[in-house]
């Protein structure tokens, strides 16, 4: 799938920002600047997703990612974080070794991956010769579109349609997996994040723990257990 | 389309035909990108997230590096998918439903780490990965 | 009928499993127990009866032949033992051994001795043992007592009647020691299994020679081998002098002779009818009956018989010596069971085994008799049992006194009471005897143990019922009332187990009175309670019927009990050898006895054909050689024949001199104890040693103590020292010897090993230690970092060969 024209323009565009905004996550002192820089590099790779076709994930990617993930994120951050910012200048990186040896690390594995995405892609191309249709080609047989959007300038695309199909036939039982992993996750978060008194008061507490922790803070003495 | 038309003198420099020589196969290359530049990217992105894993002090910072590595993971496959559906595959749908997932796993993922990293911050008072170190010898 | 005689032995049995198992659980009255007891008796003896008067009077007698209940299927195969080897491995024989009983001549007769006189103590002891608390007990142990002794004379094989033999032992035991709450019974019947059990072993040996020797254990399969054995004379020994040597010393044990004798005076210990059936009417003729079953074996060995004779002739004079001084009543009567036996054995000895068994028959009723008596007489004088304090109980008690009188003539020999029969019939036969020599010393040593006999006798009758009332005369002498006055002083109950005993004495309350005469002084005894020593004496009082109906009986049969062995010195009356056909007993036992000179068993109705009458025959003494010396030495018979030239007129001689023996005997001891009774404390000053010995018992005790017993508690002790100084020291000392091993070793271990170990792990620990601790350092991006490290490895290895060419190609386009 060959880009071209204003096409390849946009990817460069938002491959660049990705990879600046990536690399600016990764170094930004302040974790709120962290997080706003993560989520420029998501909607930037959300846009490389639309120019791959895959409009409904970069879709989910927006919603899901950034407007799910990414905001938990900045609220975690204020919950624990803010006091760094107050106390003035502390070090964001390890001590100089670690350093240095994730950077000899990733260096190395980067010239790894290119190297072999340069002599993979060829056998490649051997394998897929039609690849050089044009994405944009409405003749391609995969690019069936639908009626025209609401500007005017393009179709509207199956991309949806044909995923919805796959994932709710083909792909039912990994969808109904990830559904119990997100009850789970949601459980367990829950209980991951309950203070000490609220699980004192659903006698989650294990009793000499709790005679520590009453030595400590009186309160939890009145609580009186909701459960017999 | 008509009020780009005045950049068209770029545009034909920049998106005219190549010729064999080796400038101008990069220069074809660099102006009609395809897959092989789509993995570039995602790896590129995927180094900064290990590096970041690797290399920051601060948790949150390095919960949000581990979700620029699945992001590249993310960008890799639905690059594929595009490639393959162009190339008329029959299960060129793939790399799309398995981004889906990975979507959803990258969220319960991210919803129980930063519950373990409040109530890290509760017991220990700290962000700082090198002070939660009670596993040193 | 006598195909049921294999029931004989089973109801008494059955009678004391009953008693036995559920006399105590389901808590039978005395009068059941009693009834059970007494009725098993009672129907074995009937059939008994019924079986010996089909088997040699019926229509279809079986007589002389024995009959093996086998015949008839009313046995079982017992120990079929396969092949064993005979005559020292010469040949090989089937031993089958079986169950079955045999109803011959001689059993017949131990039958019906043991069932009647057995019934009569039984319904006895249901009177004496009134109100004992072990009532089922006593019967339950004297039914096995009746089982095993039937067993006994009843088996058709050895082995039979060493189950049989064993068993009467056992119940021997546990009924002499029935009070097994005194020291002194439980003593007894100690002392008398252990000298029973070495007689036992005797009879052991000698049935394994029987089995080696002639390859079965049946009785007339023996005897049928043994018959054709050669005879071993005198000095000769050979296997059948061997087999009778152990028979021997099984009966010395059961029967109690010399030197195993010892047990039967202290097993006067038990109750008074145990004394009565055990010992003197039934297990101890065990011996005489084993002698008599074996005699083919016996008369083939002439050494063995002489001992015999010799052993019972020692054992009588032995015995009634000490008889003379002693003063319990039932101690009394014990040494003249021994002596008694001595007789028999002496019958048994000089080749008379008939006259033997004849013996045994009058002397069990007499003997019997006079124990029963003695039982009512210790019952009355409330078991007082010391003669000294008896006297004058002839008006009190009449039926005890006037049976008494009849077993007293019985055993002193008059005429014609059934003593005289049997014990004269043995003087002779040892006088006149021609299968041993020192048939004289037998008869001498006969007749003085006969004048003996008939003194301490008379002696126990004046004593015990003429003369004065000495127990009015000591109010609180005697060991038994002093226990019982002392009782009272300590607060004990009277007949306590605690207080010294002066022999059985069963357990009455102390209130409690039996017997109609003692109601009238019922207030004077019940006086007991004024405390104190002043304790009057008892007066004594008859027996129940239930004790002297048995006496009656007993009387009846040793006053008449004799004329079943009419001898031939009466044959001018009687006009027979011996009278009565089948019911005299010398013919009716000949069929068991071995005659030497025919070789074969000696011929019903006597052999007394005096042409072909062959030499040795019983009662008949041919004129032919009319020489002193017959074959074995001086014949006393044949010497005073030699000068009366009549063989009746020689007999009635040797009766005369035996009546004369037992009257000088009565007189004597009437002398001494009735008319002059100060005699007996001057003759016992006079001749203080041999009293002391006499009454001593000859310090065979003592002895056998110091010689037997102490002398194995010291091989005892030297063995146990043995085995925990040296044994014990050697297996200590391999212990110690590992320990010091083990502790060389472990040294070695220690330093050695260990220190090659512990410095190399030191080594090795201190080397890497610090390194490998560098890599724990707890830091959660450290391992990431190996994490991403080992997984470029793993890629890396997978694409090493494209790595390599890329690099080649790199290093060529460098270079």
């Amino acid at each position: 799938m060959t880009l071209s024209g204003y096409e390849a323009l946009f990817f460069w565009i938002f491959a660049l920002a990705a990879i600046f905004a990536g690399l600016l996550t990764v170094m930004a002192r302040n974790a709120v600047h962290s997080a706003l820089f993560l989520i420029s590099s998501l909607v930037s790779v959300a846009a490389l997703f639309v120019l791959s076709g895959a409009e409904f994930i970069a879709g989910v990617q927006i919603l899901v990612y950034v407007g799910g993930v990414m905001v938990l994120f900045l609220f975690v951050i204020m919950l624990v974080n803010v006091g760094a910012e107050e106390r003035g200048r502390d070090e964001i990186f390890n001590n100089q070794r670690q350093v240095t040896a994730s950077l000899i690390f990733c260096f190395l594995l980067v010239g790894g991956v290119l190297y072999a995405v340069s002599t993979g892609y060829a056998g490649l191309e051997k394998r897929y010769p039609k690849a050089e249709a044009l994405v944009g080609d409405q003749t391609a047989p995969t690019q069936q579109t639908g009626p025209q959007n609401a500007t005017g300038t393009s179709h509207m695309t199956k991309d949806t349609e044909r995923i919805g199909g796959s994932l709710y036939r083909y792909a039912s039982l990994p969808f109904e997996i990830a559904s119990i992993l997100l009850l789970v996750a949601i459980i367990g978060s829950v209980m991951l994040a309950r203070t000490l008194k609220q699980e004192a008061s659903a006698d989650d507490v294990d009793p000499e723990v709790l005679l520590e922790e009453v030595a400590r803070d009186l309160e939890l003495a009145k609580l009186e257990p909701q459960s017999e | 389309m008509n009020m780009l038309n005045c950049f068209n003198p770029a545009f034909m420099f920049l998106f005219q035909e190549t010729d064999g020589s080796r400038l101008g196969l990069m220069k074809h290359a660099a102006l009609n990108p395809d897959l092989s530049k789509f993995l570039v990217i995602g790896a590129l992105l995927f180094i900064i997230g290990v590096a970041g894993v690797l290399t920051r002090r601060n948790i949150i910072v390095i919960f949000m590096s581990i979700e620029l590595i699945l992001n590249a993971a993310n960008l890799n496959f639905v690059a594929f998918s595009g490639y393959l559906q162009a190339s008329g595959h029959v299960n060129a749908l793939a790399g799309q439903l398995f981004a889906v997932f990975v979507i959803v796993v990258a969220a319960a993922e991210a919803a129980i780490g930063l519950g373990i990293v409040i109530a890290l911050y509760r017991n220990k008072e700290t962000i700082w990965v090198d002070e939660i170190d009670l596993l040193k010898w | 009928m006598y195909k049921y005689i294999w029931l004989v032995p089973l109801l008494p049995l059955a009678g004391a499993a009953i008693n036995g198992l559920f006399g105590r659980k389901f808590r039978f009255s005395e009068q059941l127990i009693g009834s059970i007891a007494v009725g098993s008796v009672a129907l074995a003896f009937l059939i008994s009866v019924a079986a010996v008067y089909s088997y040699g009077f019926g229509g279809q007698a079986h007589w002389p032949v024995p009959y093996l209940t086998s015949q008839d299927g009313f046995s079982f195969e017992w120990i079929p033992a396969g092949a064993v080897s005979v005559n020292h491995g010469a040949s090989y024989a089937l031993l089958n051994i079986e169950w079955s009983y045999q109803l011959d001549p001689l059993s017949s007769i131990f039958m019906l001795i043991v069932t009647g006189v057995g019934l009569c103590i039984f319904i006895f002891a249901t009177g004496y043992m009134h109100g004992e608390a072990g009532f089922y007990r006593f019967f339950a142990y004297m039914g096995l007592f009746m089982f095993a002794m039937l067993v006994l004379v009843m088996g058709s094989n050895f082995l039979m009647m060493f189950v049989g033999w064993e068993g009467v032992g056992l119940c021997s035991y546990l009924l002499i020691g029935y009070y097994f709450d005194r020291q002194e019974a439980a003593n007894a019947s100690r002392k008398a299994f252990i000298t029973n059990r070495i007689g036992d072993f005797g009879f052991a040996l000698a049935i394994f020679g029987v089995i080696s020797t002639f390859g079965t254990a049946q009785y007339t399969q023996v005897f049928a081998q043994a018959k054709s054995f050669p005879l071993e004379t005198l000095g000769h020994w050979g296997i059948l002098s061997w087999i009778a040597l152990g028979l021997f010393i099984g009966a010395c044990g059961k029967s109690a002779q010399l030197p195993l004798h010892v047990w039967l005076p202290d097993a006067m210990a038990g109750p008074t009818p145990v004394s009565a059936l055990i010992h003197a009417a039934t297990m101890v003729t065990a011996g005489l009956y084993m002698v008599t079953r074996t005699n083919v074996i016996f008369q083939h060995s002439q050494t063995m018989l002489l001992v015999v004779a010799l052993v019972g002739a020692a054992t009588a004079i032995f015995a009634a010596t000490i008889g003379i001084t002693q003063n319990d009543i039932k101690k009394v009567l014990a040494y003249s069971t021994v002596s008694q036996l001595g007789f028999m054995f002496m019958a048994c000895g000089v080749g008379a085994f008939v006259i033997g068994i004849f013996h045994v028959m009058t002397h069990a009723f007499f003997k019997a008799l006079m124990f029963l008596g003695a039982g009512s007489v210790i019952h009355g004088m409330h078991h007082e049992q010391d003669m000294r304090r008896m006297g004058g109980l002839k008006k009190y008690m009449p039926y005890t006194y006037w049976t008494f009188f009849a077993g007293w003539l019985a055993i002193c020999g008059v005429i014609p009471f059934s003593g005289f029969w049997s014990k004269d019939e043995i003087l002779w036969s040892a006088a006149s005897t021609t299968q041993i020599p020192l048939g004289w010393l037998i008869w001498l040593v006969g007749t003085i143990a006969a004048v003996c006999t008939a003194f301490y006798m008379t002696r126990l009758m004046a004593m015990t019922f003429w003369g004065r009332e000495r127990f009015l005369e000591t109010p609180a002498g005697g060991e038994a009332d002093e226990a019982h006055a002392s009782a009272y002083d300590k607060g004990l109950a009277a007949h306590d187990a605690r207080l010294p005993s002066a022999g059985d004495r069963p357990r009455h309350e102390p209130g409690e009175h039996v017997g109609p005469v003692h109601e009238t002084v019922a207030s004077h005894v019940a006086s007991h309670g004024h405390g104190g020593h002043e304790h009057g004496a008892h007066i004594p009082h008859e027996s129940p019927r239930s004790m002297w109906a048995p006496l009656v009986a007993l009387a009846v049969l040793a006053t008449i009990g004799g004329f079943f062995g009419v001898g031939p010195a009466f044959r001018f009356i009687t006009r027979a050898e011996h009278p009565g056909g089948r019911l005299n007993i010398v013919n009716w036992l000949n069929p068991v006895i071995w005659n030497p000179a025919t070789g074969d068993f000696k011929t019903a109705e006597g052999g007394h054909e005096a042409a072909a009458a062959p030499a040795g025959e019983h009662g008949s003494e041919p004129l032919a050689e009319a020489t002193h010396e017959g074959a074995n030495g001086f014949n006393l018979a044949h010497a005073v024949e030699g000068s009366t030239h009549n063989e009746l007129a020689t007999e009635w001689i040797f009766i005369i001199i035996s009546l004369v023996a037992a009257g000088a005997g009565m007189l004597l001891g009437g002398l001494f104890y009735v008319w002059r009774p100060s005699l007996p404390d001057i003759w016992a000053q006079r001749l203080r040693p041999l009293y002391l010995a006499s009454y001593n018992k000859y310090w065979v005790d003592e002895f056998y103590g110091w010689a037997v017993t102490r002398r194995t508690m010291d091989a005892a002790r030297a063995v146990f020292s043995f085995d925990s100084k040296i044994v014990d020291g050697i297996v200590n000392g391999f212990a110690t010897l590992s320990r010091g091993l083990s502790r060389v070793v472990g040294g070695v271990d220690k330093y050695f090993v260990d220190g090659l170990v512990n410095t190399i792990a030191a080594f090795v620990a201190r080397l890497m230690s610090p390194l490998l601790r560098a890599a724990q350092t707890g830091f959660t991006q450290n391992y990431a970092l190996v994490m991403v490290v080992g997984l470029m490895i793993a890629v890396a290895a997978f694409f090493a060969g494209d790595i390599v060419t890329a690099l080649r190609g790199i290093f060529a386009a460098v270079m």
